[in-house]
């Protein structure tokens, strides 16, 4: 899969000849910023359209069926992608991308809400886990950086996703409150067996955290061109 | 309900939401639309109150309506009845010829010595002129004029006499019709001395005085010759005054020559028309002007807020949904500013007509509109809004999401 992207008057291209994830896998995209790990990211989460494509392939259960995500954008069918995601994916930004005009509680069952799921205390469960149960009734301005990242993994978590996407998740948080919010985060990612795809920079906080780590490799060609390529085989 | 219609729901609520954190920008929306709208409103309804201060005794005055002709022709009865079909056409009777339009009345008791003559007027069922009163029918009852009543010291219910003298076999024939009073017309119906009669009386009187046989009241003539009888004039109305000039066009086409009130028709309703154009040349100015802001303070606030409908977007939203998002909020601003618009329209309504209320007689208004104008203004600025707020949302649905997700 190829995704060739100019900005600042570079062209990028990520290029990922193999990359298979197991469910239930903990994995991590190390490697410095713009070396398009949120490309790879938002590729996985089918938000952007691969300028080429082979084969990509979603299964999320193993007893499912697989669906074609390359066929998917070839015949520009963004509505049952929008259907994968809302169903299968759950997605932590690098801030929080918390709706500011909704509480804690009412970001954290959006998902939910729009699976039509029994929204019970769906939230009071979530913000328990993650602490951030005294929030729930505030808008997202009133809280921390940290605490906006915590309410950002309740709702990736709270519509019982197959995938966690988190797109460096703790990068806006200092290094003591990252800690912290990895470890609960990995907890709920190995009592729930969701497969877990981070994206980061932070790689002692990845290798603590347990998580199979993926390098980038950037080569410089032509001056402008940058080829990263994530090639990896799971077992 | 499917499962589009409820992502629609939720897009909704989320706008709302969104809508009233905002409050102060969504304020600023409204208050500027409403700043565009009320002129609008005002000088619509400025237009309008003049147009139907101008307008209404116009309307009100049937002889605005009247098509009068000119000479004396000669109109069948299939003439009459083709003219009655036509839906311009709100009132015509036959009129006899001048010198048997006349008829010498004799007062009611107590006032018998008063003898005034009298223009016959053919009237009959829907007459305007007698609006209100009960129409003049058979050979007795009669309808006079204010002038005619005064005179002869005659109320409705009275009993008068007509008089009518013919010369016939070489002697002087005067006969005697008695008659009854069921009405007496306003001032404006018929300014002159007058007596509003059937067809069928005035006819009669025709007949005798044409020395023909009048059987209905026993007097010798001629006997009918069997062939349908021409008339020389008539008496017809339009039914609106945009009638009128359709109407004139058609007889002069014919070949009649017919008097009409045109001008004084004309003359307003060419002001209506200019007013109108200049109003419309105004409102068009200013709702593209505002419609350019609108759409650019929308196109602003998308940008602005790319990162969160990147975030609906990855949440599962669907973008045909997303795009409703801008869309309601802007219907939201339409409703809104329409609301305050309408409510300092009536403040400004009430002192512009308290203002002018010297100048401009009872109940009529210098400054006026109809609910049906409000509704439309309510309508159109929908309308603008959302076509504006569209072009932002076409926008939104090119956004490419996650180059808005990565930053701060």
């Amino acid at each position: 899969m190829v995704k060739s992207y100019a900005a600042g008057g570079a062209e990028f291209r990520l290029t990922i000849p193999r990359l298979d994830i197991e469910r239930g896998s903990k994995l991590a995209f190390v490697g410095e910023s713009g070396s398009g790990k949120s490309t790879l990211l938002e590729l996985l989460a089918m938000i952007l359209r691969p300028s080429a494509s082979g084969t990509f392939v979603f299964r999320p259960r193993a007893s499912g069926e697989s669906h074609d995500i390359a066929a998917a954008w070839q015949s520009a069918d963004p509505d049952s992608m929008a259907a994968l995601r809302s169903r299968h994916i759950g997605y932590v930004l690098q801030y929080g991308g918390l709706l500011p005009y909704l509480t804690v509680r009412e970001n954290i069952v959006l998902s939910r809400q729009l699976l039509h799921l029994p929204q019970a205390d769906s939230a009071e469960h979530w913000a328990e886990r993650l602490k951030i149960t005294a929030q729930l009734g505030k808008r997202p301005a009133e809280l921390s950086v940290g605490q906006r990242q915590r309410v950002a993994i309740a709702r990736a978590l709270a519509h019982d996703p197959t995938v966690l996407i988190a797109d460096e998740p703790t990068a806006a948080v200092d290094p003591l409150n990252a800690e912290r919010i990895m470890e609960v985060m990995i907890g709920l990612v190995e009592e729930t067996g969701v497969t877990l795809i981070v994206a980061s920079h932070a790689h002692s906080l990845m290798r603590r955290a347990g998580l199979r780590m993926i390098n980038h490799r950037i080569d410089a060609e032509g001056g402008t061109l940058l080829h990263i390529k994530v090639s990896d085989v799971a077992d | 309900m499917s499962p589009t219609d409820s992502q629609l729901g939720l897009i909704l609520t989320l706008a709302w939401r969104d809508f009233g954190h905002e409050r102060i920008m969504s304020a600023c929306f409204v208050l500027s639309l409403s700043a565009v709208l009320l002129p609008l409103l005002v000088l619509f309804g400025l237009k309008f109150g003049i147009v139907s201060t101008l307008t209404s005794p116009l309307k009100e005055d049937p002889r605005y309506r009247q098509i009068q002709p000119a000479g004396s022709g000669r109109f069948g009865p299939e003439w009459f009845e083709a003219m009655a079909q036509r839906s311009d056409v709100a009132f015509i009777v036959p009129r006899t010829r001048a010198i048997a339009g006349t008829m010498r009345l004799r007062g009611p008791e107590g006032n018998a010595g008063r003898i005034i003559s009298v223009e016959l007027i053919p009237s009959g069922p829907g007459d305007p002129v007698l609006d209100g009163l009960s129409e003049p029918d058979g050979l007795e009852r009669v309808v006079l004029s204010l002038d005619a009543a005064d005179k002869l010291g005659a109320e409705a219910g009275s009993r008068i006499e007509g008089i009518v003298s013919r010369t016939w076999s070489g002697k002087q024939q005067t006969e005697l019709l008695p008659l009854q009073v069921i009405g007496v017309a306003s001032a404006g119906a018929f300014a002159r001395d007058g007596m509003f009669v059937s067809g069928e009386l005035l006819m009669a009187v025709e007949d005798f005085l044409d020395g023909r046989a009048v059987p209905a009241f026993g007097w010798e003539g001629t006997a009918d010759q069997g062939t349908p009888r021409q008339f020389s004039g008539f008496r017809l109305y339009a039914r609106e005054l945009e009638d009128v000039a359709g109407l004139r066009t058609g007889l002069m086409e014919q070949g009649i020559d017919v008097r009409t009130r045109l001008a004084d028709i004309e003359l307003v309703q060419g002001l209506d028309r200019n007013l109108s154009i200049v109003f419309w040349i105004i409102a068009i100015v200013a709702a593209s002007g505002y419609g350019l802001s609108f759409g650019s303070s929308v196109w602003a606030n998308i940008d602005r807020k790319r990162r969160e409908f990147s975030v609906l977007r990855l949440t599962g939203f669907r973008s045909r949904g997303i795009v409703w998002f801008p869309i309601v909020q802007a219907m939201m601003t339409a409703v809104l500013g329409w609301v305050l618009a309408a409510v300092a329209f009536f403040a400004v309504q009430a002192g512009l007509n308290s203002l002018f209320a010297e100048n401009i007689g009872g109940d009529q208004a210098v400054c006026r509109l109809l609910p049906v104008h409000l509704v439309i203004a309510l309508v159109l600025t929908l309308l603008a809004a959302t076509v504006a707020a569209a072009l932002g949302g076409v926008r939104l649905a090119r956004l490419e999401p996650s180059l808005a997700l990565r930053e701060g």
